[in-house]
């Protein structure tokens, strides 16, 4: 493989990336609201929540990808591909965040709380300075993995036809008959990646480590 | 945009087939997974040191990158050092190695999440290390992680779809071939995104049905 | 001459679980100024009580007075209770503090954060104030010097008495202690009590759920005794103690002997 080829791939490994931190971000944005709408007492923002996180977590990513590319245009609204690969991407990842999210509140122990309670803190106060932290904090383990999660999962929208890691591969591989290669170098840079962003993670988790919980 | 249930019923036999094929490398995948996974986390654990370290490094990399690059490398890349397989042979190679490397790291944190304190009754007791093994650490093991085996059974569901890629004859490729022929597209894959839901669906209740019956075993 | 009104005043006090009722009509009045140690079997409903007490359950019928002031509910004309305004309802609750059995320290604040939370966000003192107030606390308890750790990196006893600088900072009338030596080393109950008798001393009003007996009967000067959700004993511990016993609380001290104990069945 030549350096220009080399690069080709490195550039489209920082596609990747960018691809993966803005669904990861999005996701995030609108698992928080879900899992608000989840947490909710009213029963009509929660059952739709409901569905939406089952339906998320249990349809095949690369079913969600196809649908929504092929739905998109079908009402009209005619989007670039890589628009639709981050609808999706962004959707499914903030299902599962959502659940993350949940979990993280559903582990903060009742006496936190109840001594946030007798110190007088109003329910808000309560919420914003005891619960969402302390939340926030056992969230991040599963939040890294995630990330880990979309990268992998990113490689599927080549199917839709964004130029990404996975199909600037199958290009070369088609082009080169070389196809061990190329699937081996990609392989080889989506590992390279999740490195970094375990090693980060567990870097995180040090940095939170002294306010765990006791 | 109507929904044309005459299509669907024409094609209820290919439907069908697909969905034999979907379910068939699932249970397959699934099996095999299962066990190759065991033997890995067996053979980390007990095994020797260098070969620990080998599989570890196997898991890392299957775990670490995309199961399209992987499927794609043993089907496309397989021929050049002689692996020439059929689409289905190789989706399910490809999906049980995938899922055995998963299911290794359940196992093995479920080695570990034994407490030592059960071990050391049975060595107290008299229990070769054999037996320790298989009336201990396995089935207090597998109360341990079955929900995570359960959560692996509906992820490998999901991934089956795959498949389809490289031209698996599995429900997705067959549903999404009927869309594009009939300009049907938006409504066969709202089909096929809900049998995969029932069927993720239906799985998770078995798996939550399982637990409530083991439950009895658990430990404090 | 009129007797001080007492610090707390139960009256027919019941709560009930579902179907169970686990408190059956307490009437107890604590004393102002002094130590009471609630004790009895597990199950007794000494926490439950004690919990009532803090608003933290709500009980199903009966009334807490606290200072003198109705507690979450005030009784009506019509023997009907009234669920008394939040904002009344956290006036009340402000002159009490409590100490929980599992410290309940927050994990993500410093000692010193944990102390000075409430003084920031509900007494709205600026920062600098809080610390300064924050820190005195924490000498109190001994702890100056812990200040910047975090509950993490404390041992269970450091880590309870933070948990009793945070109650102290708000300046309390009551403090509510529940089982506070219960999850604690054996080694470390001691430095806890001790800190315990320092505020007993200073005329701190305190009501303590304990099975530490020895430190009732030395530090308590009133000991209630539960049992199946009522009061069946109470009384100074000189009087509780001392034979001829109540035949439960003999019973009771036979089970849960601890050295106190056992110092105190001895015959004399």
């Amino acid at each position: 493989m030549t350096a220009r080829l080399f690069e080709l791939m490195l550039k489209a490994a920082g596609y990747t990336v960018v691809i993966s931190v803005a669904s990861i971000g999005i996701g995030l944005l609108v698992g928080i609201l879900v899992c608000a709408a989840k947490l909710s007492p009213r029963p009509w923002l929660r059952w739709p929540a409901g569905v939406f996180v089952s339906f998320f977590r249990g349809v095949p990513l690369l079913v969600q990808l196809l649908l929504i590319y092929n739905l998109l245009p079908a009402v009209g609204i005619v989007v670039p591909s890589v628009v639709a690969a981050l609808v999706g991407l962004s959707l499914c990842t903030a299902a599962y965040q959502a659940e993350n999210l949940r979990g993280g509140f559903a582990s903060v122990p009742r006496g936190l709380l109840e001594a946030a309670d007798m110190a007088g803190l109003s329910p808000w106060q309560q919420f914003r300075r005891i619960r969402a932290p302390i939340a926030l904090r056992l969230t991040v383990p599963a939040l890294v993995n995630e990330a880990i999660l979309i990268l992998k999962a990113s490689s599927l929208v080549s199917v839709v036809g964004v130029i990404e890691l996975t199909r600037t591969a199958q290009n070369l591989a088609a082009s080169t008959y070389e196809p061990l290669l190329f699937y081996s170098v990609a392989g080889g840079l989506y590992l390279a990646i999740n490195w970094i962003v375990a090693g980060g993670g567990a870097l995180a988790e040090r940095g939170l480590r002294r306010g765990r919980l006791a | 945009m109507s929904f044309d249930l005459a299509v669907v019923v024409a094609a209820l036999p290919a439907i069908l087939a697909g969905l034999q094929v979907t379910l068939g490398i699932w249970l397959a995948a699934l099996a095999l997974g299962i066990g190759l996974g065991f033997a890995v986390a067996a053979l980390r654990h007990f095994g020797p040191g260098p070969l620990g370290l080998a599989l570890r490094l196997a898991v890392e990399v299957l775990r670490g990158t995309p199961f399209l690059i992987q499927i794609f490398l043993l089907y496309f890349g397989g021929p050049f050092v002689g692996i020439r397989l059929d689409p289905v042979p190789a989706g399910l190679l490809g999906l049980s190695v995938y899922a055995a490397a998963y299911f290794s790291e359940i196992f093995r944190a479920g080695f570990v999440a034994v407490p030592r304190g059960h071990v050391e009754a049975a060595q107290c007791v008299g229990l070769s290390r054999a037996q320790i093994v298989r009336r201990i650490l396995v089935p207090e093991m597998t109360m341990l992680v079955l929900p995570q085996c359960v959560n692996m059974a509906v992820i490998l569901v999901k991934e089956t779809a795959i498949l389809s890629i490289i031209a698996v004859p599995e429900a997705t490729a067959v549903i999404s071939a009927l869309g594009s022929q009939q300009y049907a597209f938006v409504e066969s894959l709202f089909l096929l995104a809900l049998i995969y839901w029932l069927l993720v669906e239906a799985c998770g209740w078995a798996g939550r049905a399982l637990e409530r019956r083991l439950s009895k075993f658990r430990f404090a | 001459m009129t007797l001080p009104a007492p610090a707390i005043a139960i009256r027919r006090l019941c709560k009930s679980y579902g179907q169970t009722e686990v408190l059956h009509g307490i009437d107890l009045e604590i004393a102002r100024g002094a130590t009471t140690c609630l004790i009895g079997p597990s199950g007794s409903g000494k926490s439950t009580l004690l919990r009532c007490i803090a608003f933290l359950e709500e009980a199903t019928s009966g009334t807490i007075l606290v200072n003198g002031q109705p507690l979450g509910f005030e009784e009506q004309a019509d023997g009907r209770r009234r669920r008394l305004p939040q904002a009344r309802i956290r006036e009340v609750r402000s002159g009490i503090g409590m100490v929980f059995q599992q410290f309940n320290l927050w994990p993500h604040m410093t000692a010193l954060g944990n102390v000075t939370e409430a003084l920031v966000t509900v007494q709205g003192l600026s920062r600098r104030e809080a610390g300064e107030r924050g820190m005195a606390q924490l000498r109190r308890v001994g702890l100056e010097a812990r200040a910047r750790h975090y509950p993490s990196e404390l041992s269970g006893g450091q880590q309870q008495r933070v948990a009793i600088a945070r109650a102290l900072a708000l300046e309390p009338k009551i403090l509510l202690f529940d089982e506070p030596t219960a999850s604690l080393d054996p080694e470390l109950t001691g430095e806890v009590l001790n800190v315990m008798r320092d505020l007993g001393d200073e005329g701190m009003t305190m009501v303590v759920v304990t099975h530490e007996i020895g430190f009732a009967a030395t530090v308590g000067q009133r000991i209630v005794f539960l049992d199946h959700g009522r009061v069946l004993l109470n009384g100074p511990p000189a009087e509780l103690f001392a034979p001829p016993r109540h035949p439960r609380l003999t019973q009771f001290l036979e089970t849960y002997l601890d050295r106190g104990a056992a110092m105190l069945l001895k015959p004399a």
